[in-house]
């Protein structure tokens, strides 16, 4: 009976929407001089993912990626989040709009990670 | 910095550039006053420095949503302001004669509305990085030469457009801004996406290998259509829905408007 209410109870929580549910991994990148840290993230396929983007330097940025069709200004000093995904396998390139020669990174996104 | 500027600039500068020389091409057409450019471009000024001077605060607002959801409800807001555009539009060159004030009322506050989201972003980055030597000339060149790229690309499209007789050009003009506000409407989808007030899908299609997003044309279609090459099915429908909306103001347009006068 127990089992049965708690699989219910999953079964609801599973029609919520996703941002209800506080188990969104989360990843960390920093922006230093004009690059990011790390410039390579792997993140697991088919999981939506929210990226902490601390931004180190006096200046602001904008972290943009065509591929993730994602665009975010983060001003000098400040932090800020960005959920990616769920993606397919396969690299995914963003780059600081502000800085674009420098400020290049991409996300690995892999199968069962 | 030069060369990252210009392109900075220019990319923004398109999107509103365009939608400026179609709702001016739209104007002299019907044969407006252009008294609305004016104030379009004042609401645009006192915004623009409304939205950079307080960029901190917007970022923190909602829990970090802020500036999605800003820059989503600006978007939503050109496109609700363009449904009446295009019903009086049609209301006035059916009947040749102007709907008061409320038509020039509504293009400039949708002129001005677009110019903030778009121009929010460089006034952000040139008071930033003009601030520090290094970057201080290459900035102020880069940010004039793209200006004035984007600039003389919107007065390109419109002596293409007024270059058409006046019977095409406002069919034209009709349908270049139902894909214009279509496009707004599928680019605050994703900037919800991004913070989650919307769920996430995997792309209906992946047309990169045919058009990059980042390839001039793939740029240009984008300030255009709002070309995507990587859309969700939220973004699709919810660009269909918008065009079929825009449909239907137009036909309400020409409903409301009567066959009183066929020349346009």
């Amino acid at each position: 009976m127990r089992r049965s209410g708690w699989f219910a109870l999953g079964a609801l929580l599973s029609l919520l929407p996703t941002q209800a549910l506080a188990a969104t991994p989360v990843y960390e990148i920093e922006i230093r001089g004009h690059l990011f840290f790390p410039e390579e993230l792997r993140i697991p396929a088919d999981t939506k993912v929210k990226l902490r983007v601390h931004n180190r330097d006096a200046t602001p940025e904008e972290f943009e990626s065509y591929e993730l069709n994602r665009e975010k200004v983060i001003m000098g000093g400040r932090s800020a989040s960005i959920f990616v995904g769920p993606l397919a396998p396969g690299v995914y390139p963003f780059f600081g709009e502000f800085n674009p020669r420098t400020a290049q990174g991409r996300i690995l996104v892999v199968e069962g990670d | 910095m030069l060369l990252d500027a210009v392109i900075l600039v220019l990319r923004e500068v398109l999107e509103a550039a365009f939608l400026l020389c179609v709702m001016l091409v739209f104007g002299q057409v019907l044969a407006l006053r252009s008294r609305w450019v004016g104030l379009g471009l004042l609401l645009a000024a006192v915004g623009v420095a409304l939205y950079a001077g307080g960029m901190q605060g917007i970022t923190d607002a909602l829990e970090g949503a802020g500036q999605e959801v800003l820059n989503a409800a600006l978007q939503m807001t050109v496109f609700l302001l363009l449904m009446p555009v295009l019903a009086l539009g049609v209301i006035a060159a059916r009947r040749m004669r102007q709907c008061g004030r409320v038509l020039p009322g509504l293009m400039a506050a949708a002129v001005g509305l677009a110019l903030v989201r778009e121009s929010a972003e460089i006034l952000i980055y040139v008071r930033a990085f003009s601030a520090v030597d290094e970057y201080r000339l290459g900035v102020y060149a880069g940010s004039a030469l793209g200006l004035g790229i984007g600039a003389s690309a919107g007065v390109l499209a419109w002596s293409a457009l007024r270059a058409l007789r006046p019977a095409r050009a406002f069919p034209v003009c009709l349908g270049l801004l139902a894909v214009i506000g279509a496009g707004m409407v599928m680019q605050a989808a994703l900037l919800l996406e991004q913070v989650d007030w919307l769920p996430a899908q995997p792309p209906l299609w992946d047309s990169s290998w045919l058009l990059s997003e980042q390839s001039l044309l793939g740029q240009l279609l984008f300030a255009v259509l709002g070309y995507e090459a990587t859309p969700g099915p939220v973004q699709v429908a919810l660009y269909v829905g918008s065009l079929g909306l825009a449909a239907l103001s137009i036909w309400l347009g020409y409903r409301i408007g009567g066959r009183a006068n066929d020349t346009l």
